[in-house]
């Protein structure tokens, strides 16, 4: 594992007029100048599309630039694959991580230079390695756990500590913080200063332009695939690196009246759900009135994904009962709980929130496809079809040349308008919206948190769970902490609720009582 | 709005996504003609290479099948049954159902077919309907069996299909050997069906000796239309596709991802255990040992061929019974064996399944179209 | 009832299990292999063809049964990297390419032994001979193992020791630990610099080579000629035997070689008052049914498919 030499002086990485178009024609990184001086933590921040990760990939060897240089150590290379990077200290932990579910946390940090001879592996040494690797970098984790039971931040322990196993003197973390609690970030910042303080030079990658602030020394600014500008952390602000990055002044506050909730139109009582795998539900009771948005906070993986799947219909509950609009869902399919006026954004929309080959005007109908106007006495009109996606295209600023446009062609931002299209297009008298705006761009963003409001004012009541607590509070009427699968905190009051404080209930450092989270409820302990 | 750098379809405008999507067409089809003119070069050089005379032998092959009407109606009667096949695994296909078992289907089929024309006193027009119709009920039968497995349980629909087309030819095989077999025949081979459940022959419809060709072809070609317009206007077809493009996708909208599923096995069995009545109605007149022979698979590929759209099956069956027709034909006049087709479909499906070709050259000429150098 | 039981505790019928699991055992591993390395290969029964075809006619024409035998491997080994070559360089769907290939090696073998021999049927009218047997001094003196060991061929020696060398190579050797990280996130094995594509060719090639191992053994081990689609789908029984033992090399091993027993028993039950045809479908109902109660364990337990099972 010998690293080949660096030059003595100069910057760690760097890109001198580096410009990478790709074999479709998309130019996503135009003549970038990016100097990176050792030991150094800089935050490359930009929207979706600003070319962040394709610049990132062209340092890790994923991408050969099509015109420019890449320099590694002070000295220009050429980066034929991630091995030639590897082997000059390039370090990368990826957005999504790229780890072997099956393998033991060991196993994946010496993957790929494994130990032992003659071809063989000797997995005790790997083990060895991996806690004298942790112990050495304050990185904890379990060498001999399978990756796929493991929580998502001790997964990304183990990327960094793969790179760490590499030698890199250079780590790119690309949106490390999107999965994470906000103390297992704490725990990742805090390993990371420590990592530069020891003369790595880290790239950091992110959205989250507070985390940003917090951790990074200099900040450069993309836009367009253009580097926009590189400044000291300490000089810039939250809204003026934001002006940067979308070339104007953007406010991420909502204009939103206050609420006007009337009558229940969620009722969850007792709701109790075992899960075979993922987190359970312990007995939630919770209302959402028409008019009104509650957010769910809470760590990822405390129990949000099954509690939108169950209202959703796609899971069922294992006792308690759920009602809307006075309809008990109980038994209910999941066209039966669409019927019933509830419309998912789901998590993933790239799992589950769209079809990629379909068309955009199929996948516009997919709740819709067996009724009129679309469908009459069993036959399916592509006029009508094509007619209702030009409508809704239009209505909801779809950037498509035509209906009969595959989703997977759109941009992360027009696809999830594809989805939200569908969903409130249907008239929802219960709209759950899981995790809306990730990885969308900011105009996308502002275009979905208008339209959540004006959901509401239409008399829908919307259940929003993010793992964006700035999103939650900006748009939320009421709040809801959800904390192991029980609910820990319920804020009928946002206004003047703060991060931090949220942050301490979705911790487990407190804890409202039973009665506050009841208070009000109607037709409690109807079931058992 | 924002300055994001747009994918390329973002930017064009609706005019212009027309003319790609026309290009990509032309590209498409002259692919396919591509794709075919290689494999038959490769034909050549094989033939070459083993000492026969290539072009006596697709003289032979590519005219043959046109000489004599006969021989016409050798192709057409030959067309009807892969074709049947082909469509009956493109619906599955669509729904990303990978049932390999046509052969189970068509062969329940004919039995079915069989035993109800040849046991069943009828009347008239219903004596030919009522033993395609049970011909129908068998094939669907044996795909909701891998189909349920599938929907219901999970497993996996190739290794299911699979033996079950092993079981079927041996059942099917001992039927015909034992309690099915002509009494007092030395040849194996049962009893002929009643004159009433014939599909009736070509030659009588045209006056012109047409085989053994029957209206059979009409009865696919409107299957082919049906199954179109199934797949294309109706909500079940809409829910095949969905489920065929993202099933996760499909179940949260609503959709009964398993009785899909089931749907699409059952739909795509009838239609096989339609080919079956065609070989026993309107090609042989009984069961026959192996009646189907290798055309339970070459419809698999004839739906590939097509990318699983009924009317092109149709196209491909045609296409794909020809060579089989001209290789017959060949074998006799040239003495070059009759397996260079096998091996020319081989290569045909080998080319059409490497994706990577056509996208290669449409992404070219979008480059172009760009302006990008 | 009596005489079933004598036939099956016979030696002459455990050995004769062990001589029909051979080529179910080789190919079963062949299709493991390339199923862990991320690509199904359906085309093991044509490999297994090819393989039969190559090393009758070579040994037949060169009078050498080990050229032979080299040769057939090795033409099963190309048809493995060309699968390969389809699917990761051209992005063909594996299947279809599988079912491609599966057509090209039925046609191609039937037209080269007719172009050669002018025999539509096979090798039989060429002498070309079989592998020889492999007897361990002393073991004939052993009762029963003796009787069931001693005489078997050489390549069903090879098949056993097949079992605990996949299980070795996957779960001990580096190229196993690569190829499973291949097969199952190859993303993240590409991340860390290996090199994907070589190891898919290497599986796929080790792949071909078990499966041509296989085909061998059909035209000069069990017989000593080839005959047309002498397969006889074993390659597609193979790869259920793939699936039914969970992607796992023991469990592959003993679906397998349970198969073997199954058609052993059809064989022997064949020669009883029973129609030899429905004998015949006893491993195959048996396969259906064990994958339905398989599945619906896995479905039971709410467990997801192990590793790359991408069919």
């Amino acid at each position: 594992m010998m690293n080949e030499p660096w030059g003595k002086d100069g910057p760690a990485v760097a890109a001198r007029q580096v410009t990478k178009t790709y074999a479709n024609g998309v130019r996503a990184v135009r003549a970038v100048d990016l100097e990176v001086p050792p030991g150094e933590i800089r935050a490359v921040v930009g929207e979706n599309g600003a070319g962040k990760s394709t610049l990132m990939k062209l340092f890790y060897g994923l991408e050969q630039p099509s015109a420019g240089e890449i320099l590694v150590g002070g000295r220009p290379r050429v980066l034929r694959g991630p091995a030639s990077a590897i082997a000059l200290g390039v370090g990368m932990v990826h957005q999504n991580l790229m780890l072997v579910p099956s393998f033991t946390v060991a196993q994946n940090v010496v993957l790929g230079v494994e130990p032992g001879r003659r071809g063989m592996v000797d997995p005790k040494t790997a083990v060895e390695t991996t806690a004298r690797l942790a112990e050495e970098s304050g990185l904890v984790v379990d060498p001999k756990a399978r990756v796929d039971e493991v929580s998502v931040g001790m997964r990304q322990r183990t990327e960094i500590l793969k790179a760490l196993h590499r030698r890199a003197r250079v780590l790119i973390l690309d949106e490390p913080t999107a999965v994470l609690t906000p103390q297992e970030t704490e725990d990742l910042f805090a390993a990371v200063r420590r990592l530069r303080d020891g003369g790595m030079t880290v790239l950091f990658i992110s959205h989250k332009l507070r985390e940003v602030r917090e951790i990074s020394d200099k900040v450069s600014v993309m836009r367009a695939g253009s580097l926009v500008g590189t400044v000291a952390t300490a000089d810039a602000t939250e809204r003026s690196l934001a002006s940067m990055m979308v070339g104007r002044d953007m406010s991420l506050d909502v204009d939103r009246t206050p609420a006007r909730p009337t009558e229940t139109t969620l009722r969850v009582r007792s709701l109790r759900y075992d899960a075979p795998t993922g987190q359970s539900l312990h007995g939630l009771d919770f209302d959402v009135a028409a008019g009104e948005i509650v957010g769910v906070a809470g760590i990822e993986g405390n129990g949000q994904s099954e509690l939108a799947e169950i209202l959703a219909g796609l899971r069922r509950p294992t006792t308690g009962t759920v009602h809307v609009g006075g309809t008990d869902t109980a038994g209910l399919d999941v066209a039966g709980h669409r019927r019933a006026g509830i419309g998912y954004v789901p998590e993933d929309r790239l799992h589950n929130g769209a079809a990629l080959d379909a068309s955009i005007a199929d996948n516009l109908v997919v709740d819709r496809h067996d009724r009129p106007p679309l469908a009459r006495r069993g036959i399916l009109h592509p006029g009508a079809v094509r007619a209702h996606a030009d409508r809704l295209i239009d209505q909801y600023a779809i950037r498509t040349p035509d209906p009969s446009v595959p989703v997977r062609a759109l941009s992360g931002g027009n696809m999830q308008k594809v989805i939200v299209a569908r969903e409130l297009s249907a008239g929802p008298r219960l709209l759950i919206a899981s995790q809306v705006t990730r990885g969308v761009d900011i105009g996308a963003m502002r275009f979905m948190y208008e339209r959540l409001v004006a959901a509401r004012d239409t008399g829908a009541a919307v259940l929003l769970i993010s793992a964006d607590l700035t999103e939650l509070l900006a748009l939320s009427d009421r709040l809801l902490v959800l904390k192991d699968g029980r609910l820990v905190a319920r804020f009928d009051d946002t206004s003047g609720l703060t991060e931090k404080r949220v942050g301490l209930y979705m911790l487990g450092v407190e804890e409202h009582d039973h009665d506050d989270l009841t208070a009000g409820l109607e037709n409690l302990g109807e079931t058992p | 709005m924002t300055t994001t750098p747009m994918t390329a379809i973002e930017i064009e405008d609706r005019s212009q996504y027309r003319a790609t999507r026309r290009r990509d067409f032309a590209v498409d089809l002259s692919m396919a003609l591509a794709t075919i003119l290689a494999a038959l070069a490769i034909g050549f050089l094989v033939m070459l290479a083993t000492g026969n005379d290539p072009i006596r032998a697709y003289e032979a092959m590519l005219t043959g099948p046109l000489d004599r009407s006969f021989r016409v109606g050798r192709w057409l009667e030959d067309a009807t049954t892969l074709t049947l096949l082909g469509l009956s695994v493109a619906i599955p296909f669509r729904a990303r159902q990978i049932s390999l078992g046509a052969e189970s289907q068509v062969y329940a089929g004919a039995l079915a077919a069989a035993t109800v024309a040849i046991f069943l006193p009828l009347p008239p027009v219903v004596a030919v309907i009522v033993p395609m119709a049970a011909a129908a009920a068998a094939g669907a039968g044996m795909g909701l069996i891998p189909g349920s497995m599938k929907a219901r349980l999970g497993a996996n629909e190739i290794v299911a299909t699979l033996m079950l087309n092993a079981i079927v030819v041996r059942v099917y095989d001992y039927l015909v050997n034992g309690p099915l077999k002509e009494p007092g025949s030395s040849a194996v081979h049962s009893e002929s069906i009643q004159q009433d459940s014939v599909l009736t022959p070509l030659s009588d419809v045209f006056g012109i000796p047409l085989g053994r060709a029957n209206i059979g072809l009409g009865v696919m070609l409107l299957t082919a239309v049906a199954l179109w317009l199934l797949i294309t206007r109706t909500p079940l077809g809409y829910r095949i596709r969905m489920t065929g493009a993202n099933p996760d996708f499909a179940a949260y909208g609503g959709i009964r991802v398993p009785r899909v599923i089931e749907w699409s096995f059952v739909i795509g069995g009838a239609v096989a255990g339609l080919a079956g009545a065609h070989l026993v109605q309107g090609v042989y007149g009984r069961l026959e040992p192996g009646l189907a022979g290798s055309l339970a698979f070459e419809g698999i590929v004839v739906a590939l061929l097509a990318r699983n759209n009924p009317l092109v099956v149709v196209v491909a069956g045609f296409f794909y019974s020809y060579l089989r027709a001209g290789g017959d034909i060949m074998e006799q006049q040239t003495d070059v064996g009759t397996e260079i087709v096998v091996v020319i479909q081989a290569v045909i499906v080998l080319l059409v399944t490497a994706q990577a070709l056509p996208n290669l050259l449409k992404r070219r000429m979008a480059r172009r179209q760009v302006g990008v150098r | 009832m009596s005489s079933v039981l004598d036939v099956v505790l016979s030696s002459a019928f455990l050995a004769a299990v062990l001589r029909i699991a051979t080529p179910y055992l080789l190919a079963a591993f062949g299709g493991l292999v390339a199923e862990r390395a991320g690509i199904s290969n359906i085309a093991l029964d044509g490999q297994m063809l090819s393989a039969a075809c190559t090393g009758a006619l070579v040994a037949g024409y060169s009078g050498s049964v080990a050229l032979g035998a080299v040769s057939g491997v090795a033409m099963a080994t190309l048809l493995g990297l060309l699968l390969a070559a389809l699917r990761l360089e051209l992005g063909a769907d594996a299947i279809i390419a599988g079912i491609g290939l599966n057509l090209l090696a039925s046609g191609g073998t039937a037209y080269a032994v007719y172009s050669l021999l002018d025999d539509k049927g096979g090798t039989t009218g060429l002498k070309s001979g079989s592998l020889p047997t492999v007897t361990l001094p002393g073991i004939e003196n052993i009762p029963v193992v003796g009787d069931v060991l001693s005489g078997q061929n050489m390549v069903t020696w090879l098949a056993f020791l097949a079992a605990p060398f996949v299980a070795w190579l996957f779960f001990r050797t580096r190229f196993g630990f690569h190829l499973r990280a291949v097969g199952e996130m190859p993303d993240a094995a590409a991340s860390v610099g290996i090199a994907v594509r070589r190891v898919q060719y290497t599986g796929l090639a080790l792949s071909g080579a078990l499966a041509g191992l296989a085909g061998v053994f059909l035209s000069m081990g069990y017989v000593s000629f080839f005959v047309r689609d002498m397969t006889a789908g074993r390659g597609f029984i193979a790869l259920a035997a793939v699936f039914l033992g969970g992607l796992r090399p023991w469990g592959v091993f003993l679906a397998a070689l349970g198969f073997g027993a199954a058609e052993a028993l059809a064989v022997q039950l064949g020669t009883l008052d029973v129609p030899p045809q429905l004998v015949s479908t006893i491993p195959y109902v048996m396969t259906l049914v064990a994958l339905a109660l398989y599945a619906w364990r896995r479905k039971r337990r709410g467990r997801a498919v192990p590793a790359a099972a991408s069919l």
